[in-house]
């Protein structure tokens, strides 16, 4: 078990004076190895404030989260016993728009910033650094250049290359295809995939777009203010009629697939998962 | 009439890549139009280029029949309202009401008429209730709303929405479509930016640009209809489209499915 989930509540005090509760009753465990799991849920719900307690970024006001054996609780940094650093180099935290915190020279400045901050020497933080650009799909070539002078998609994989290096066991993006258009959407998802399925690592993204979580999840958790009201497969949740009150859409493939039995009366025998399988569907019907 | 004319515009950054090559675009007052492409393809640039912000390298832009130069910027600036992609970005006042007085405030209204203008048109956008909250308290698309009050205010001939959804979440962006719907209706001429073709089918036409060129421009229903064009576009079809181009190949030929799939294109 990776990271575990016990009984969390948060709250903060909201502008108006009153106290915002941002998660509810908590319970979530999220294993080390071969998960791909999204996070969805309406903008508010709790998704990045859940992601933040799972790198100890923000501490449980009351239950706890346990990350690799190391308890976090309310009090656990004025006890002062606890070294956080560890726990945030196995759990890689990538923030939307991480192309925005870019700031070095080179990208390979960049990249090893990460890693020597948590005692990695030059001389392997550069080792790194060659092997991780690779990751994200771009040439070594690119670590000489400036950050700043590369398109949007280059700053994204750049930024995520940083957290790569740092080797965490898990990696968790808030939004990272926020704004990308189709084929940037694409191509992120399948580096993504690529991570979690050579490197092995546990991957889990926040996301609106259902079309990805019916795609690419093993698992979704929903958020619904502040409760975590579904784990499970993205199957199994689609099928289920929670997702209207939960403010979610369905992914295009089921919302077509459901129009078309209903306009034409029929039952498909199966729930297509992709464009060809509805046409083979289709084609037995008419 | 046309509001808008672009005749035989170009457009490089630093003398590099060609951002845009030979575009020409009329819009019809009062139409709402849809500027179709991925990333890349040099649909911002076109509205960076239509209010100003960018000079063309040739060729040349009216707007309600002035051309757009360093002398004219200033006054077909309050024609034009935009909203752009990232609500972070644009939110400029400290409260909601300051950031839908910041563009009345530069046009000089009256102080009495701003804070007329600031209940209309917050109601207008479902924000009344939140005049005094900062914009840290608002969800990205109740920001977006924010942006569009202030411009409604302004009372510009024309508003572009510069992918004004793609960072929102499903309800956000549902909510965004139905003001644009609204604000056609009220007469205002309305330019969509977007690589999303199922917010694209709801205007009354699209130009399709792809690689800083027009591909395609014509009535929504004609493009959907241009199944060469849009393969070659690199855009992500719609799902019911790509159905019936799989029954098209396969010489699968049923009116009752063709139909309903036609209607499910145009999100109906």
């Amino acid at each position: 078990m990776a990271i575990k989930f016990e009984q969390v509540n948060f709250s903060y005090p909201s502008f108006d004076g009153t106290n915002f509760s941002a998660l509810k009753d908590i319970n979530l465990e999220i294993n080390e190895f071969g998960e791909f799991i999204t996070l969805i849920g309406e903008t508010g719900s709790g998704k990045s404030t859940l992601v933040q307690h799972m790198n100890a970024l923000v501490r449980p006001t009351t239950g706890s989260v346990t990350i690799y054996g190391i308890k976090i609780e309310n009090d656990t940094k004025k006890k002062g016993k606890v070294k956080l650093n560890p726990l945030r180099q196995r759990v890689g935290l990538v923030f939307q728009f991480p192309e925005y915190q870019l700031f070095e020279e080179t990208v390979l400045k960049d990249i090893i910033f990460g890693p020597k901050n948590f005692g990695v020497s030059n001389e392997d933080a550069i080792k790194r650094a060659k092997e991780v650009i690779k990751h994200v799909g771009l040439d070594e070539e690119y670590l000489k250049r400036s950050p700043f002078n590369l398109s949007g998609g280059e700053k994204k994989r750049v930024s995520i290359a940083g957290i790569l290096a740092m080797e965490p066991d898990i990696l968790v993006l808030d939004e990272p295809t926020s704004g990308l258009d189709p084929k940037g959407r694409d191509d992120l998802l399948k580096l993504f995939t690529d991570i979690h399925r050579k490197l092995n690592k546990t991957v889990i993204i926040i996301t609106h777009d259902m079309n990805t979580v019916y795609k690419y999840a093993s698992r979704v958790l929903v958020m619904n203010d502040g409760s975590l009201v579904y784990d499970g497969k993205p199957t199994e949740l689609f099928s289920t009629n929670n997702i209207e009150n939960w403010n979610l859409d369905i992914p295009d493939i089921i919302s077509i697939t459901r129009q078309l039995e209903e306009r034409l009366n029929i039952k498909f025998n199966s729930q297509p998962k992709t464009i060809e399988d509805l046409f083979i569907l289709v084609k037995e019907v008419i | 009439m046309n509001i808008i004319e672009i005749k035989d515009l170009s457009f490089s950054y630093q003398d590099e890549i060609q951002a845009l090559s030979n575009v020409n675009l009329s819009v019809k007052k009062g139409e709402w139009i849809s500027i179709l492409g991925h990333n890349g393809s040099g649909k911002s640039t076109l509205s960076k280029l239509i209010i100003g912000l960018l000079k063309a390298d040739s060729g040349k832009i009216l707007v309600d029949g002035v051309i757009l130069n360093e002398e004219s910027v200033h006054d077909i600036r309050r024609k034009i309202g935009i909203v752009f992609q990232n609500p972070d970005n644009q939110f400029v006042g400290v409260t909601v009401e300051d950031d839908i007085a910041f563009g009345m405030e530069n046009l000089c209204f009256q102080q009495s008429e701003i804070i007329e203008k600031i209940k209309e048109y917050s109601k207008k956008v479902d924000m009344s209730d939140y005049l005094k909250k900062e914009p840290h308290a608002l969800s990205g698309g109740q920001k977006q709303r924010v942006a569009i009050a202030g411009i409604l205010a302004m009372k510009t001939d024309i508003i572009i929405f510069d992918e004004a959804t793609s960072m929102l979440d499903p309800k956000g962006r549902a909510s965004i479509m139905e003001y644009i719907k609204e604000i056609k209706k009220a007469g205002v001429t309305v330019i969509t930016i977007t690589h999303d073709m199922k917010e694209a089918v709801l205007s009354d036409r699209i130009v399709i640009l792809k690689e800083g060129r027009v591909i395609a421009c014509g009535e929504t229903n004609d493009i959907l209809n241009d199944k060469e064009t849009l393969n070659s576009s690199n855009l992500e079809l719609l799902l019911p489209l790509k159905l019936q181009y799989l029954l098209d190949e396969a010489n699968i030929s049923n009116d009752k499915v063709k139909d309903i799939l036609w209607q499910l294109s145009l999100n109906k």
